[in-house]
């Protein structure tokens, strides 16, 4: 058995620290670094990321800053059993970027149709109600995955970046208690 | 080339199948064990709750049907260790009414086998893997045995909080019997209650598979072969015996491996779908199917889930995912007015961030946050596992779609009976009868989906080929040399978490085989 240090700080995991190619060169930054950094996504392109950053900030406040969209963007593109998104405890079939994507145009087509404008263009107020809406599949004339399945990956997805981290449960104020350090990186 | 006879060729190295290897490999034959995930090793048990999903499956295999289909991505496992590698560790066991409960109710069905039968093996599996808990407290409701190896677990206030409310409704919480180290077992350290159990416990004081019985099967040279893909069962030419798996390595490249006996300890939905896609000239509905029951009989349990916040810090991320006290007073099939089956009470697991975000799924926002705050300091939770009594439509099927070895995908169709939804409401209403007399601030329950957790069935045990897929050793009845292990088995699923009765139920056939080798290999 490998000797495992008590409580060890875990650099990496908690912090939710991820590899990205900048400037063709891996670094780990977090999620809201890359984003910060302005680090490119691997697959999304800049219209879906901003549905996503403006869907994230609405379902969990602070998860635009903490990169959500950075966070999505690298699981999507690596192979699906590496991936730590919760769509695969939801067993969302592979690959996960369709799924995204199919989410994705079904917020805006949806948003489109109920108040001509896509969804990162709503006033707060209106992005709110679009989702309370779209959570209850109460949205007129959605086409695509489910607005309540959208609506519990991506707030999923959203308490991940916000509350699944070291800094997350700090901010709750609740003590982490990692084991142990990863030893690979991502 | 070819890869070399073997002894036995195990499918899946998760709980069911490391028994088996243990055994098998300490009686001298040469075994091997396929695992379709990475050979995961402690340090790779990192704590966090998206880590953690790695060792849990992508790209699922499985279809999911019926009016209640079944969760499992959560649950399952992938990789060495298979669920076991990240389970919560209770450990109740099944009670002898489980067992019996035609005879005793004219529903479901009878085990061949009573609880006196496992007994023994409950016994030697405590001793082998490290127990902590009160066995003499459990004997209110179940036969002496012997004690646990350790004493209970350390308790926590947001444990300890629920017993007086379940008190005031006549129902006796005990220490919970769980397969984690209340003391240093074997070697391997005590417990430091941080409650990241749930991702993998990289200490080794949870008895996951891979410190207790596959750890035993490495030392007497049994081989893992992991990232290979078990995809068919083969048979001899006249169809009377197996002979080995067709499987894909980790280069995706197709091997065979032979075998004289063949083990498939896969998880309950696999063992079907592995037996359903190995049809031949000789078993044309699939291996040992001749009466038509492999895949039939999926059960799940059910959970009520009864949430609530108390006004102190209850210090809820303190502990163990596992139950901090559990009871058995409404362990009767008929505990409830208007309702059947068994109901295994838990409290006081320890907490996450994700725990409590999913307990309030209409909250996001600005009221998420509030909600969060709260539920960090006073969030804590009851479990109330409820028994789904076997029905042959809850089944196992193969789907016309495939995954990328060419083998159909499996289509799972669930639905709870009548019973079970009314089990269901009736221990969330006491639940929270429970939660009000411990005097929560915030009592609250979700309605809008029956949570599914344990899948159990498939390719169930009885007394002859006409009523079922293998005998009480797990051997099938059509093919002698090939067995079947894990909770597939099970003709009925009580209520309690059924990992300490795999354990037990695949020692005794483990051992069975090892005892009559020749006979079966021969």
């Amino acid at each position: 058995m490998d000797q495992i240090e008590r409580r060890a700080f875990m650099k990496g995991a908690g912090s939710g620290v991820l590899a990205f190619t900048v400037g063709g060169v891996e670094v780990l930054l977090t999620p809201g670094a890359a984003r910060t950094q302005g680090v490119p996504f691997r697959l999304l392109n800049a219209n879906e990321g901003e549905t996503i950053e403006a869907l994230g900030e609405t379902l969990v406040p602070g998860a635009r800053k903490a990169g959500i969209a950075h966070f999505i963007d690298h699981q999507i593109s690596v192979p699906a059993e590496e991936a730590l998104l919760q769509a695969r405890i939801f067993n969302v079939r592979p690959p996960f970027a369709n799924f995204y994507r199919a989410a994705i145009g079904a917020v805006d087509r949806g948003s489109e149709k109920v108040t001509g404008r896509k969804f990162a263009a709503l006033s707060t107020t209106d992005q709110r109600d679009f989702v309370n809406n779209m959570r209850q599949n109460k949205i007129e004339g959605w086409t695509g995955p489910s607005g309540g399945f959208v609506y519990t990956i991506l707030r999923s997805d959203a308490v991940d970046v916000v509350y699944g981290t070291m800094e997350g449960y700090a901010a709750l104020g609740i003590p982490y208690q990692a084991h142990i350090v990863p030893t690979k990186r991502w | 080339m070819a890869n070399e006879k073997v002894d036995v060729v195990i499918v899946g190295a998760g709980a069911s199948g490391s028994v088996y290897a243990s055994v098998l490999a300490k009686a001298g034959k040469k075994v091997v064990l396929l695992e379709a995930g990475p050979d995961w090793q402690m340090s790779d048990l990192i704590s966090s709750e998206m880590w953690g999903r790695r060792i849990r499956p992508a790209g699922a295999p499985f279809l999911l049907e019926g009016k209640n289909p079944f969760g499992y991505a959560g649950q399952a496992g992938w990789g060495v260790g298979g669920a076991a590698l990240h389970y919560f560790a209770n450990h109740p066991r099944f009670l002898p009414n489980d067992y019996k409960i035609k005879s005793e109710h004219n529903r479901a069905l009878d085990w061949p086998i009573s609880y006196q039968d496992v007994a023994p093996f409950y016994d030697k599996v405590a001793h082998d893997i490290g127990m902590s808990g009160d066995a003499k407290a459990e004997e209110k409701w179940r036969p002496a045995g012997q004690s646990y190896p350790m004493p209970p677990m350390k308790t926590f206030r947001h444990g300890e909080i629920w017993v007086k409310g379940f008190e005031s409704l006549g129902i006796r919480m005990v220490p919970a019997p769980v397969a984690m180290n209340s003391t240093e077992f074997k070697g391997r350290p005590a417990c430091i209650y941080d409650g990241w159990c749930h991702v993998g416990c990289p200490t080794g004081a949870l008895a996951n598979p891979t410190v207790t019985y596959l750890s035993e099967a490495r030392k007497a040279k049994a081989e893992v072969r992991a990232l290979c893909s078990v995809t068919r069962v083969l048979t001899n030419a006249q169809g009377t015996k197996v002979a080995g798996v067709e499987y894909y390595d980790e280069k995706k490249v197709r091997q065979v491996q032979e075998a004289n006996v063949v083990v498939l300890a896969a998880w309950s939905g696999q063992n079907s779908r592995l037996l359903l896609n190995s049809a031949t000239d000789k078993h044309s509905k699939g291996l040992n199917n001749s009466n038509g029951l492999v895949g039939k009989y999926m059960m799940t349990h059910s959970i009520a889930g009864i949430n609530a916040i108390f006004d102190e810090d209850i210090q809820n991320h303190l502990g163990t995912i596992g139950a901090q006290y559990m009871s058995y007073d409404r362990y009767g099939k008929t505990s409830y007015k208007d309702a059947f089956g068994s109901t295994y009470i838990t409290c006081g697991a320890a907490q996450k961030t994700h725990d409590f975000a999913s307990t309030r799924p209409d909250l996001f926002g600005p009221d998420l946050h509030d909600y969060m705050k709260r539920a960090a300091r006073g969030f804590t939770r009851i479990s109330m596992f409820g028994e789904g009594l076997p029905n042959i439509e809850n089944r196992i099927e193969l789907a016309s779609d495939k995954d990328e070895f060419g083998m159909p995908l499996g289509r799972l169709t669930h639905s709870f009976d009548q019973d079970a939804v009314a089990l269901w409401n009736a221990n969330l209403e006491e639940g929270q009868k429970a939660a009000k007399a411990a005097g929560a601030k915030e009592v609250w329950v979700g309605r809008a989906a029956i949570p599914t957790t344990h899948l159990h069935g498939g390719t169930i045990m009885g007394t002859d080929a006409a009523n079922s897929v293998v005998n009480s050793f797990g051997q099938c009845h059509e093919l002698p040399n090939l067995y079947v292990a894990g909770p597939s088995i099970f003709p009925t699923e009580g209520a309690s978490n059924p990992t300490y009765t795999i354990l037990a139920v695949s020692l005794r056939g483990a051992e069975q085989l090892a005892a009559k080798w020749a006979t079966v290999a021969g």
